[in-house]
């Protein structure tokens, strides 16, 4: 787990890092287009759904975008 | 919001079908009494056709009919949310049920969110032919961060791990005697950008996958989504994926490629399923999607997906395993309130 503390760490130091610098000092009302449905990561719920069934059925490989949802026969 | 979605699928090796999947799905999701939001998942899965009983050979005739439903609440604050879901999925020889549970915390600016996730699913596997009756315990953990870097970029790197213990054989194959044990472990990083000139978003996302059955697994995939006029929205994609074979796996014997490769006398562990060889693949697709009124979404997906040994791009491949072919086709419609 020594490997996944680092991990974590270098997330945080990187991400307040980032905040801190003001790498992103974009104002409230400068994210009109980051409000956009295509700029989110959540995408078609469905369509994310129906696609990760498909491939973790199909490839040892899977997750890395969430928890959750239930597991099925199929791999 | 109301979304109904139906997915046909169809997979094949050589030009042989193999599966074929017919799943209707509906989700519907409220917001309540301004801070709450609930949303619920259901769906039917008919899957049929014939599935290789070791390597690509003997396609054996089957068919199951799984019923999943999800359901999550989600309390929003104003820096972060908390969202609590639980899953059942049934098949006739395959029970899975999950809970889960997110929080997402953002900075002052809210151009940093943090995310932490944590999931468990518990599943009971007897197959048809009976006399087996065994459990899987799976727990996972996610932490990540979402950054606001400009007015048209923000990019997300996740971190993943996935604690296995029970089952995991496939009870339909032969000579398949897998670990009651793995573990895996992701790095996932997305970056959205938005492009002034044509109106358009690109999502690019590269996941780097490894496990304790010695499987690597690399995961590049691209986006565009382009708005055109009258309410249309093109989106076209490609993904690239390439994994290391298990541990155990036991390739095809060339001296007799359609008999299943027998495992050393004192080998424990050994799998002849084609999915845990070393494999490239890719995929292409296009979505096209038209608003029809500000209430009304319709869309249409078609994705191709190739799965060749020899495209894998570290470690050997099978060359004894047939080609594997698959598509998708979707319709979706979709009723904002």
């Amino acid at each position: 787990m020594s490997f996944t503390l680092t991990l974590v760490r270098t997330i945080v130091v990187v991400a307040g890092y980032m905040s801190l610098t003001g790498c992103a000092n974009v104002k409230p009302w400068e994210k009109g287009t980051l409000a956009r449905p295509e700029m989110t990561f959540e995408g078609d719920a469905l369509d994310v759904r129906f696609t990760e069934h498909v491939y973790s059925s199909k490839e040892a490989a899977s997750g890395g975008a969430g928890v959750g949802g239930g597991g099925c026969g199929c791999n | 919001m109301i979304s109904l979605k139906y997915l046909d699928y169809q997979d094949s090796q050589s030009g042989q079908d193999r599966i074929g999947v017919h799943a209707p799905s509906i989700m519907v999701m409220a917001p309540v009494a301004g801070v709450w939001s609930v949303s619920g998942t259901f769906t039917s899965d008919v899957v049929s056709g014939a599935s290789p009983a070791f390597h690509t050979e003997q396609l054996t005739k089957m068919k199951d009919h799984r019923k999943a439903v999800d359901l999550s609440v989600t309390r929003y604050f104003p820096r972060g949310s908390l969202t609590l879901g639980a899953s059942h999925s049934q098949e006739s020889d395959y029970i899975s049920r999950g809970l889960s549970a997110q929080g997402t915390i953002s900075t002052e600016d809210k151009n940093t969110t943090f995310n932490l996730g944590v999931g468990t699913s518990d599943d009971t596997i007897t197959p048809s032919y009976g006399g087996v009756h065994e459990k899987k315990n799976v727990t996972d953990v996610m932490v990540g961060v979402t950054q606001v870097l400009t007015k048209q970029d923000i990019a997300q790197l996740n971190y993943g791990f996935s604690h296995g213990r029970g089952y995991f054989s496939d009870p339909y194959k032969l000579a398949d005697e897998r670990p009651r044990e793995r573990n895996h472990r992701t790095i996932l990083a997305r970056w959205n950008h938005h492009f002034a000139f044509t109106d358009g978003t690109s999502h690019l996302s590269y996941r780097y996958y490894w496990d304790t059955w010695d499987i690597r697994a690399h995961t590049i995939s691209g986006e565009y989504v382009q708005p055109l006029p009258y309410g249309w929205t093109l989106t076209p994609g490609v993904r690239f994926y390439t994994q290391t074979a298990a541990r155990f796996y036991l390739p095809v014997d060339p001296a007799n490629p359609s008999w299943p490769t027998f495992p050393s006398v004192n080998a424990t562990e050994f799998s002849e399923d084609q999915r845990l060889s070393a494999f490239g693949a890719v995929t292409v697709g296009l979505k096209v999607a038209k608003q029809l009124s500000p209430d009304w979404l319709l869309d249409v997906k078609f994705e191709k997906y190739k799965q060749r040994s020899d495209w894998a791009w570290s470690g050997t491949g099978d060359p004894g395993l047939a080609p594997f072919d698959a598509r998708t086709f979707q319709f979706g419609i979709t009723r904002y309130f």
